[in-house]
């Protein structure tokens, strides 16, 4: 390697450019910026980022998740689903993640350590608010998308609003479920481990790229 | 092949890791004699046909599960939650 010549000497950096800038930065902060993605014309698909969602992974020991129920009716008005399905009030969501494993997902992050003290010792709680990466995406051609990598089934028939699943996607472990209906149809929330993020958005940005897509982003970064 | 997961439904098998017979219970390790788990830990049959098995669904639902197969035809008989959940769990 002969770079020497390229590398600037300790004493010329500038005492600014030596301190690491430890910001917060979204899961999709390297996503283009809201507007249209593939085939131009009407896009067949949409992508919202999402940002700022407060997640945690509950795990209700062994026949022990009565006191859990109650506690997320009450606070929450959900009831846990125990088979795969996705419950949501105007503000959260519970999402069946497994026997005995579910997502709690709030919309604003802001007030989820109280949502999560609330719950302490109820359950095995994992916060995973930095650690998943949330899309919802819809759209006219959205199950044609999806289709190219997602092995399960989507049709309306056999995957109806509130449906759930965990599966795979491209070798990625995707939590995906259904939520109401929006103009354009059919509307699914995504989730992939955060370190998966970019991975994932190269085989999604690749699949709705034929649909034509609008991309947006909704949420804190 | 695809297995019909209890918990998630049909998947395709690569959601799915095989681990191998399902009969074998481990010895009490402090009693157990050397030929016991000996043939615990390497006696295996082989049988062409009627086989239960274990295959873990770690790209579903993370359960253990335990699979009747007929390893002539992979015709799939039956497939259980390997761990009961005992009653009175939401799952």
């Amino acid at each position: 390697m002969s770079d020497a010549a390229t590398i600037p000497d300790a004493d010329t950096i500038p005492d600014a450019a030596r301190k690491l800038e430890w910001a917060p930065r979204g899961a999709w902060a390297e996503l283009p910026a809201d507007g249209h993605l593939g085939t131009p014309g009407a896009a067949g698909t949409t992508i919202t980022a999402r940002n700022g969602l407060g997640i945690a992974s509950l795990i209700a020991a062994e026949g022990s998740d009565d006191a859990l129920v109650q506690a997320l009716k009450t606070r929450f008005g959900l009831d846990l689903p125990s088979t795969p399905l996705a419950v949501r009030s105007a503000t959260h969501a519970l999402v069946w993640a497994g026997p005995g494993q579910w997502l709690l997902v709030a919309d604003d992050r802001s007030g989820f350590a109280d949502d999560l003290q609330a719950l302490s010792g109820l359950a095995a709680i994992a916060e995973q608010s930095d650690g998943r990466a949330a899309l919802t995406l819809s759209g006219p051609k959205i199950r044609d998308a999806l289709a190219k990598g997602c092995m399960i089934d989507l049709h309306p028939s056999v995957f109806p609003i509130g449906a759930a699943a965990l599966t795979s996607i491209a070798h990625i472990g995707v939590h995906l479920w259904r939520v109401a209906d929006g103009p354009d149809g059919a509307v699914f929330e995504i989730m992939v481990a955060r370190s998966m993020a970019g991975s994932f958005w190269s085989w999604l940005s690749a699949s709705v790229a034929e649909f034509g897509c609008t991309l947006a982003a909704t949420g804190r970064g | 092949m695809r297995i019909t997961c209890p918990h998630c439904g049909a998947r395709d098998v690569q959601e799915f890791t095989y681990l191998g017979d399902a009969s074998p219970s481990r010895p009490d390790g402090l009693e157990a004699t050397e030929a016991a788990m000996f043939d615990y830990v390497y006696q295996r049959e082989n049988p062409a046909g009627r086989h239960r098995e274990l295959w873990y669904h770690g790209a579903g639902c993370h359960a253990w599960l335990t699979v009747t197969r007929d390893t002539r035809t992979h015709a799939i008989e039956a497939v259980e939650p390997t761990k009961r959940p005992k009653a009175g769990t939401a799952a």
